[in-house]
């Protein structure tokens, strides 16, 4: 019997480059300014495995977003990269959102999402670099009720005619294969699948795309109480550069000689020690 | 496969390439412009100004547009520094005048104007296609150019017409035999630019500065460059300084300079120090400045080809001036494939008409008179240290009341000039020089 | 059941019948935490098959009560019956704050226990503190690539819940003999058919050294300048009894694996001794290495950073001052900082 056609969803988030953030030294703020915005490296590669399995299968790959109006840029990589269809949830009642508000209005949209065209596999990203929490793609299993595999590494069987698919799972100690049911959701570390080249014509067809645009009201009526700042329990209380420890002696090698500093410094290290 | 075909591809979103795009956008071509960086801008460096009499013929209307171009300042006051090792002779310009909507220069940064200008491209109809390096050509049986090849899986675009506008870097000119291959360490200069971030009041406080509808560009000889023909500049932003140095590759590589040792003497030299200190360095980098001068500029045409801005080596490089040659280079190399278009002959005798626009233009009138710069500054490399030093001693000299009579005092200055020079040898100079100038 | 107002609660990790040291590190943290909240009570939660014993453990490192579901379903870690058993004991005893270890079985755990009770989770702290005024958590963690460090509040939703690296914290010194303690014991409430995921097999990862709980780390940077450079270093750790260490570039360059590697992504530790050859001391780096107890820098530009955090700093370059060290330890009678 052939494959039916199947449908991925990739939750995406538009992140900025953080290995290019930096901090105004005298106020400890973020300087945002020029800072580059990008899509969070994880959802990369998680599209790549999302193009992948399509080919393979036949059907479709949805890209969803909450975000900033900016973040249609991010889904327009998506585009490039061989998704079909993006979507972009953006309302000013939207901000602020912690990740359980945000765990809400993505899961939220995806219900919908799956209710027009059913999904057989939700891809995350393992973590977002500008949060570094890893809480979202949890939040979205437990609130849709399907299975969860985080630090996903490698699909070995993906069988959407009978609902299951083996995947690897990456922990501290080892890699553990799993089965699970579909659909299922994996958070995905960049191992999952290599990134290719985009074709030309993908290139061309995602700078003339326009996203399909989300509010809180419509398509989808958000619970109110449950998005933005009122839906997320967690708050900023305040933020700062970390404290440097207070520093010891500093010797200059080629001034002392490389021997007699190294005794000084293995002298120190014995008089602490001793100390302690 | 379809195959992707267009009226035209413009190869770079630099000034030139997106002049060209824009013009023929608006007369409704189907026009392809391709970047290999991240954004248009994302690759470029430069040190600050450009002129908006060649952003005018290309968007008559560019002040009104929303949003509006990134300038940073308007240059209300310019000139020269003659920098010796421990102090400085100042010609600048300072004029009210200056003060006009929109103003005739502004320093900019280009990161963020190159994206401006291409997304204006991207208005007028011009598809902007980024992250794809064009890599080959793709010719008919006869020869002719009919396309492009880039780096991507199916990528291949086909057009009748190809405007290179890639810039200093000019690969596939090369590739068409239209520029030589490596160009030799004499004709291309090295520049190193950093910007550094300062808080608007201490920019506006250190360089007088009222507001930021004033701003300074300062061109600098002399010592930034260790007395070798090269030249460094100082330009003021709104919250950043760009400062930067250029020398001949050749120098570098015949005193064994790096340039980043270079830029940083610079930075650390009495005059110039307290300007920037404290600041953020911002960004930091490198690029080439074409310095073949008119007569070995490369062929601007072929079959199904045009080449415009720095590809095509049009840089006055006395008066810093690139980006407004490239913009009207760019534009004419548009206006040429709309008549292409009409006509419909893309043959290079056809496209001569491009070279004929640019000679009775500045573009080539400019190049033309300081075609003899290069040679100069080649077979004078003295000239520089020996005129800038006297210069600032003359100027000591002249300031100080030593007690000596003031006959006794010009003498003197005279004299100075004599041991580093003996009078034939300045004369010869500036007989040089001033051929060098084209006068 | 109100026989106290704060319960602060620590997630007791086991796998295999062995209980994750950052479960004791967490309880330390939270009788740290008891000290500044009126009447409260530390107690921990345990899961898995057969594993009653560890409890008694947790009594030695502090905690007074258990909450035990005991179930064949939990016979290894599985999302889905892990968090849908806690969140029913957390209903039913409504903690006010809830640690969890930041390992990669405690980040996918914590957030979907924070999901279904509706309530906050801070990732990855740093710090833990009762602020003073309200009498709730302040948790401090990294954000933005670590270049900023927020401290973050949950005013009303209970419990309070966040992660903790492990190695963040340190370890207490557990009681010598038995404690007593309460196990309260509490089903699981679901099916294994209705888990979803089966674990078909394991496959351990090769053996590599732990530099978590090692006591001496000797780390190299981009410094090292290549492979051979590590070479220097292991020797030097060896004549310490140490393990080796990585700054991101040197992982990155595949001049060591990534197990080595310290700082924000990498791991965590706090080492007696800790040599920094050749790096800077980025602050992604200098977040995993500060609770080291002593920081010896060597580094050729005496303006690194790595020197504001150093207990003794050598200016110097690596390939004159790492193998000096090494023979003036192999040399040396004296043992260094891995003495007890
Ligand atoms: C330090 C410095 C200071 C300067 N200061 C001034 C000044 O103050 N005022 C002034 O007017 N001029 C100045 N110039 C000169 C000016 O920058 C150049 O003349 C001008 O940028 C030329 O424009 P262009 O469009 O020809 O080339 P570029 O601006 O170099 O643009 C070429 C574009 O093509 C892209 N590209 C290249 N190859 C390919 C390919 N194969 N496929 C796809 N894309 C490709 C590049 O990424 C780039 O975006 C300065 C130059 C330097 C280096
Ligand atoms: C989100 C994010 C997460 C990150 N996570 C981590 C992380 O987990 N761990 C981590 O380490 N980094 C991390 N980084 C990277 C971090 O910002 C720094 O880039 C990195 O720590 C620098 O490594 P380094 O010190 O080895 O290299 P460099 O910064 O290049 O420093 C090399 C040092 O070696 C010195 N040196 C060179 N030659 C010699 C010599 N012969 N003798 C003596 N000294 C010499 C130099 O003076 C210099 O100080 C992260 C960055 C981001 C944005
Ligand atoms: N605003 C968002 N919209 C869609 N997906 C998101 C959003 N934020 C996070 N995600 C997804 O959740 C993953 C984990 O994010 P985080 O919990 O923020 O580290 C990301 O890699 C994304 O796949």
């Amino acid at each position: 019997m052939a494959d039916r056609p199947i449908h991925i969803v990739v939750a995406i988030k538009q992140v900025p480059d953080t290995s290019n953030v930096r901090i105004n030294p005298q106020t400890g703020t973020l300087i945002r300014e020029g800072v580059p915005a990008i899509l969070n490296p994880y959802e990369v590669h998680a599209l790549e495995l999302a193009v992948r399995l399509k080919e393979q299968h036949g059907g479709k790959v949805t890209v969803i977003t909450m975000g900033p109006p900016a973040a249609v840029e991010a889904l327009r990589e998506c585009v490039e990269q061989g998704a079909d269809r993006g979507i972009l949830v953006s309302d000013r009642k939207f901000a602020a959102a912690d990740t359980l508000a945000t765990s809400y209005v993505v899961a939220t949209a995806i219900e919908a999402i799956h209710k027009e065209d059913p999904v057989d596999l939700l891809l995350f990203g393992k973590q977002a670099i500008d949060g570094d929490t890893a809480q979202v793609g949890p939040g979205v299993a437990t609130r849709l009720n399907v299975p969860l595999i985080t630090y996903a590494v490698k699909v070995e069987k993906f069988d959407p005619e009978n609902r299951t698919a083996i995947i690897h799972r990456k922990v501290e100690r080892g890699v553990e294969i799993l089965q699970t049911t579909l659909p299922a959701l994996l958070t995905v570390e960049k191992e999952i699948a290599e990134v290719q080249r985009a074709p030309l014509p993908n290139i061309i067809r995602a700078a003339q795309y326009q996203p399909e645009m989300w509010t809180a009201s419509a398509p989808v009526a958000f619970d109110v109480a449950q998005i933005g700042i009122k839906g997320s329990p967690t708050i900023v209380g305040s933020a700062g550069t970390p404290p440097l420890k207070k520093a010891g002696a500093k010797v200059t090698a080629s001034e002392k000689g490389v021997a007699e500093t190294v005794k000084m410094a293995l002298a120190e290290v014995r008089r602490v020690k001793g100390e302690g | 496969m379809t195959k992707l075909t267009f009226d035209a591809i413009v190869v770079g979103a630099g000034p030139a390439g997106t002049s060209a795009a824009i013009t023929m956008a608006k007369s409704g071509l189907k026009v392809i412009l391709i970047e290999r960086g991240r954004f248009a801008g994302s690759k470029n460096l430069f040190g600050g100004v450009l002129y908006t009499e060649a952003i005018k013929e290309v968007l008559p209307d560019f002040a009104k547009r929303i949003p509006s171009p990134p300038f940073e300042r308007p240059v209300t006051e310019q000139g020269y520094w003659l920098l010796s090792p421990d102090s400085v002779v100042r010609f600048m310009h300072k004029s009210e005048s200056y003060k006009k909507e929109p103003a005739d220069a502004y320093i900019s940064l280009r990161a963020k104007f190159d994206e401006w200008y291409a997304a204006q491209a991207v208005a007028a109809g011009a598809l902007l296609i980024t992250k794809t390096t064009v890599t080959d050509f793709i010719k008919d049986e006869k020869g002719r150019v009919v396309g492009v090849q880039t780096d991507r899986p199916e990528g291949d675009v086909c057009a009748p017409i190809v405007v290179l506008s890639e810039g200093v870097n000019n690969l596939l000119a090369q590739k068409l035999g239209l520029a030589k291959m490596d160009l030799p360490p004499r004709l291309v200069a090295l520049s190193v630019k950093e910007v550094i971030g300062l808080p608007q009041p201490q920019i506006e406080q250190r360089f007088g500065l009222n507001g930021v509808k004033e701003g300074v560009a300062i061109d600098i000889f002399g010592d930034a460059t260790l007395g070798l023909p090269g030249t460094a500049f100082i330009y003021t932003g709104k919250t950043s300084i760009s400062i930067g140095m250029g020398l001949l590759l050749e120098e570098f590589v015949q005193h064994n300079l790096h340039p980043h040792e270079v830029l940083a003497r610079f930075k650390s030299h009495p005059v110039v120090k307290p300007l920037i200190q404290g600041g953020e360095s911002l960004e930091y980098g490198a690029h080439l400045i074409p310095e073949y001068g008119y007569d070995r500029m490369p062929k601007l045409f072929a079959d199904g080809v045009l080449v415009a801005g720095d590809a095509g080596g049009m840089v006055d490089a006395l008066h810093r001036e690139g980006t407004n040659l490239a913009m009207t280079a760019g534009r004419m190399a548009g206006e040429t494939a709309i008549e292409a278009h009409k006509q419909n002959d893309f043959s290079a005798k056809f496209l001569r008409e491009y070279r004929r626009k640019l000679d009775d233009s500045f573009v080539m009138k400019d190049l033309k008179q300081y075609r003899r710069m290069t040679d100069f500054l080649d077979e004078t490399p003295h000239f520089m240290k020996t005129y800038i030093d006297f210069a600032n001693d003359a100027a000591m000299r002249y300031f100080n009341a030593h007690g000596l009579p003031k006959r006794d005092m010009e003498k003197g200055i005279v004299k100075s000039l004599g041991q580093r020079r003996n009078f034939m040898g300045v004369a010869k100079d500036m007989m040089k020089l001033m051929r060098g100038m084209g006068i | 059941m109100s026989d106290t107002k704060n319960r602060i609660w620590v997630f007791i990790e086991q796998e295999n019948g062995v209980a994750h040291p950052v479960s004791w590190e967490l309880l330390g943290a939270a009788q740290k935490l008891a000290h500044d909240l009126p009447d409260a009570s530390v107690e921990g939660v345990l899961l898995g098959q057969n594993v009653r014993g560890i409890a008694d453990e947790a009594f030695r490192y502090g905690a007074s009560r258990v909450y035990l579901i005991d179930d064949p379903a939990l016979a290894y870690y599985r999302n889905r019956p892990y968090s849908f058993g806690i969140s029913n004991v957390v209903k039913k005893y409504a903690p006010n704050i809830f640690l969890v270890g930041a390992t990669s079985l405690g980040r996918d755990l914590a957030s979907s226990i924070a999901t279904r009770v509706r309530t906050g989770l801070t990732a990855d702290c740093t710090e833990l503190a009762i602020d003073k005024e309200k009498k709730i958590l302040a948790a401090t963690r990294p954000t933005f690539g670590g270049n900023l460090m927020a401290t973050i509040l949950c005013k009303t939703a209970r419990p309070q819940m966040t992660t903790v690296r492990p190695r963040v914290l340190p370890t207490p010194k557990p009681a010598d003999v038995p404690v007593a303690g309460e196990v309260i014991s509490e089903p699981l409430g679901m099916t294994e058919a209705e888990v979803g995921t089966v674990l078909l097999n394991f496959i351990p990862s090769e053996e590599e050294e732990s530099i978590e709980y090692a006591d001496v780390v000797v780390a190299g940077g981009r410094g090292m300048g290549s492979p051979k450079g590590f070479g220097l270093l292991k020797e030097l750790a060896d004549a310490l009894g140490g393990v080796v260490g990585a700054s991101r570039p040197a992982v990155d360059a595949g001049w060591i694996s990534y197990a080595h590697q310290v700082g924000q992504t990498g791991k965590t530790i706090r080492p007696k001794l800790y040599i920094a050859a050749g790096i800077s001391g980025a602050i992604q780096h200098r977040v995993g290495v500060s609770g080291s107890d002593f920081i010896l820098a060597i580094n050729n530009d005496p303006n690194a950073p790595i020197f504001g955090i150093a207990d003794f700093g050598i200016v110097g370059d690596v390939f004159q001052v790492v193998p000096e060290l090494t023979k003036q330890i192999a040399a040396g009678d004296q043992p260094l900082a891995t003495s007890h």
